[in-house]
């Protein structure tokens, strides 16, 4: 299997992309789909920054071969907002002080999500166990878990903001 | 750094035996949650003419326990999986205690725990409680089945028995006898980080007496080890503080870990003791539930 042409279902639309199998998913979504929101910092699955969901799980798209993941549904931190408003978790971000520099935010917003798909009244740490696998260089993380907290607050209250 | 990877063939077979056809020498390698391929084909620690997806054959994405043969997880079985398993919790403590320090849920996720083995560190989290739990990998090759103890399956640094031909489709766990308890623990530099150390330990009592001792640890050489002359140590005695801190002492005395960026082998080898200690302890108190 060589070059192809490939289609990718990203937040919900449908992108036709010529990819090579060595390719990874991240390059995909940033450099040809154009879709930025997502990070790329280690490169080696150690910071998170890249995490996109598939199907619904929270992965690294730097160390995904864009290949394996035709086809399936992904969800990128593009595709949280619905329009102009943004999803109850990145206004708890932004409330809590949960974004500093926002370099990881993309990344922590993914992981975020999934947690609260999983278990919509997470303890702090449980929310810690979710986003172990997300580094932070800026707000020491008790922002980012209070930020979290709130997001299941608002999100059990209807989704919208208080 | 590499930003991108170098081409390769790719292909995704259906079949365990499509697989086979296809494997075909050093630079064709097999790719299961891909964490690692993908990083050292980048790295350029690898180099890969043909990339094997096993993503798309149904039924290896297992894991199951009946109390005849214990507990099993295929090739495409994740790490997350194995962590959510309830037996895995209750039945084989260490290696549920090392799926979770792994931290990162992402890494979990994507990571298979075969693939984990078949990698071949020494710093694996999952092959000292593995070694201690008496696992058991199935490797199928273009000659037949086989399957092998998992303290024969690594050979060296980044070396494992698997020829180019063949792949891992299976580990199994066998069930533990009554009065056994298990732990594992870890060192490392922060709870995101690999390994300095880590010990699983494994041991059966009957009347207070240690049956059985089983003691693996990790990062301390080449391969993971189990250090026979500890287990040797205890066997058939009571197992108080005395004869752990013996057992410890001995478990140290087996290593000779490098000085690396992580820690100094000195310090490897006094942490060993202490690990050993201590997981002997936590183990003893399980068996004893």
């Amino acid at each position: 299997m060589g070059k192809e042409i490939a289609d990718f279902i990203i937040n919900g639309t449908k992108y036709e992309e010529i990819i090579e199998p060595h390719m990874l998913l991240v390059d995909v979504i940033r450099d040809k789909i154009g879709l930025t929101g997502t990070k790329i910092a280690c490169w080696a699955g150690d910071c998170g920054a890249c995490t996109v969901l598939i199907d619904g799980l929270p992965i690294l798209s730097c160390l995904t071969l864009a290949v394996t993941a035709k086809g399936k549904n992904i969800t990128t931190v593009e595709g949280l907002a619905d329009g102009h408003e943004l999803h109850p978790i990145q206004k708890a971000y932004e409330e809590k002080g949960g974004v500093q520099c926002g370099y990881c935010s993309p990344g922590m917003l993914m992981s975020t999500k999934y947690l609260l798909d999983e278990n919509p009244n997470p303890t702090r740490e449980e929310i810690g166990e979710a986003l172990a696998g997300n580094l932070c260089r800026c707000t020491g993380y008790v922002k980012i878990v209070d930020s979290v907290e709130y997001a299941a607050e608002i999100m059990e209250k209807g989704g919208t903001k208080q | 750094m590499h930003r991108v990877l170098l081409p390769f063939e790719f292909f995704e077979p259906t079949t365990v035996n499509e697989v086979l056809e296809l494997l075909d020498g050093e630079k064709t390698k097999v790719l299961a949650g891909g964490l690692d391929l993908v990083l050292d084909s980048r790295l350029r620690k690898i180099g890969l003419n043909k990339v094997i997806s096993l993503q798309k054959i149904p039924d290896l994405d297992y894991v199951k326990y009946d109390p005849e043969n214990g507990l099993s997880f295929g090739a495409m079985a994740t790490m997350r999986q194995i962590e959510q398993f309830p037996a895995v919790k209750k039945k084989w403590q260490s290696l549920y205690e090392g799926i979770h320090t792994i931290v990162s849920v992402q890494t979990k996720i994507m990571g298979t725990a075969v693939g984990n083995i078949c990698v071949g560190t020494p710093v694996s989290d999952i092959a000292p409680p593995l070694f201690t739990l008496g696992a058991k990998v199935k490797i199928i090759g273009k000659n037949g089945e086989k399957t092998v103890p998992i303290e024969s399956f690594f050979v060296d640094l980044g070396k494992t028995i698997l020829e180019p031909h063949e792949i891992v489709t299976e580990i199994s766990v066998p069930e533990q006898a009554t009065g056994t308890g298990s732990a594992f623990m870890k060192l490392g530099k922060t709870a995101e980080d690999i390994a300095k150390i880590n010990v699983a330990v494994t041991v059966n009592l009957k009347d207070g007496i240690c049956q059985k001792a089983k003691i693996a640890l990790g990062a301390v050489a080449a391969t993971p080890i189990r250090a026979t002359e500890a287990e040797e140590a205890v066997k058939g005695l009571e197992l108080d503080d005395r004869c752990i801190e013996k057992a410890a002492e001995a478990a140290a005395e087996r290593v000779k870990p490098i000085t690396d960026v992580r820690s100094t082998a000195q310090y490897r080898k006094e942490m060993v003791k202490v690990l050993v200690r201590d997981s002997f302890k936590l183990a003893i108190a399980r068996a004893s539930e």
